[in-house]
């Protein structure tokens, strides 16, 4: 299947993309963080090798705007940390591994489920052998800690 | 869930132009035909479908032939948006936009549409036959007819100026009814026509 137009995902998936945005970098900075992120995915876009999964990319692009914004803030107050720039520029699954690396296995695994594996809240609740609320509430308490690493 | 703002949009469409990073930016436009999808590329519109038309089918045609980095935005085709309202309400007598026929890769009928755009003005139609001619091959009438059937870019290629040799109005992509409303606009009703 080819690349779908770049802009009928941001039309799709665009709201839901702009509070996962906020719950990341706040209310106040989400739009930007998703301005870049966007921009980060256009980039990237043609690069792709499958067009499978594009809604759960979209998240992992934005996970990591995210975090480089937050990131730059810290670098603004604690000058002697070196820049850290990011490389993955497919927002692959090497990358987003990267990314999570420092968390917990069980937060690891929800995330992975979620913006990977692109699995809605029933599917992880299936593989997870849990609850769909439970399941929704690992995801959850998983960004929270993503963010906490790095706000 | 909130919808995205326009600002955001339109930000994230103007960085892309300005970087370099958009295969094809498209616009909506309300005209008194219709809403109509505007796609520009780099050298210029190369599709415009009516309404009737599924969207998602012509952005992936273009998607196909010039990469799928697509983006929409008003702002940056307002000059496209002004030039098409502008004729369409019939305010201004010439549509003169930068225009690309690369989605019509069959060669000869590529040739047609380029032959018509170049040489009927507003004001003037041709026969199917006559164009065919003009375009190379007297015989192709029905060449003709299906250049203009799949003609990419209506309006700005103007296939509604193509009429049959037998009278009447004939076929067009956007339905016989906007060939009579673009053709009243350009003030050339056939006489064989009017009631």
């Amino acid at each position: 299947m080819p690349l779908p137009p770049f802009w009928s995902l941001v039309e799709a998936h665009g709201d839901e993309l702009l509070v996962h945005a906020k719950r990341l970098a706040g209310d106040q900075h989400g739009e930007d963080v998703l301005q870049d992120a966007l921009l980060r995915a256009l980039r990237a876009y043609p690069k792709l090798r499958h067009a499978d999964h594009l809604r759960a990319w979209l998240y992992r692009v934005t996970m990591s705007a995210a975090m480089d914004f937050h990131r730059s803030r810290r670098r603004e107050t604690v000058m002697d940390e070196p820049p850290t720039v990011s490389t993955y520029d497919t927002y692959d699954d090497g990358a987003f591994e990267a990314l999570i690396a420092e968390l917990p296995e069980s937060a690891r695994s929800a995330l992975r489920l979620r913006f990977v594996d692109d699995l809605d809240y029933d599917g992880i609740a299936d593989r997870l052998g849990c609850s769909t609320v439970a399941a929704r509430q690992r995801v959850s308490t998983a960004v929270r800690s993503l963010r906490e690493t790095f706000a | 869930m909130t919808p995205l703002p326009d600002s955001l949009l339109e930000s994230v469409a103007a960085a892309a132009v300005r970087e370099g990073l958009a295969d094809a930016v498209f616009t909506r436009l309300s005209s008194p035909i219709g809403k109509l999808l505007v796609v520009n590329g780099p050298d210029g519109i190369v599709r415009l479908a009516f309404e009737e038309e599924a969207e998602d089918r012509a952005l992936a045609e273009v998607a196909a032939a010039l990469g799928p980095r697509i983006v929409a935005s008003d702002r940056e085709l307002t000059a496209e948006r002004d030039a098409l309202s502008e004729y369409l309400e019939g305010g201004s007598s010439v549509l003169d936009l930068p225009y690309d026929l690369r989605l019509m890769a069959a060669p000869f009928r590529h040739k047609v549409l380029e032959e018509l755009h170049r040489s009927v003005r507003r004001g003037e139609t041709v026969t199917y036959g006559e164009l065919a001619a003009r375009a190379g091959n007297p015989k192709a009438s029905r060449a003709v007819g299906s250049a203009c059937a799949r003609n990419p870019i209506p309006i700005v290629v103007p296939c509604h100026r193509v009429l049959p040799g037998s009278g009447g109005i004939g076929n067009y992509g956007g339905g016989p009814e906007r060939k009579r409303v673009l053709l009243e606009l350009e003030g050339v009703l056939p006489t064989s026509l009017t009631p």
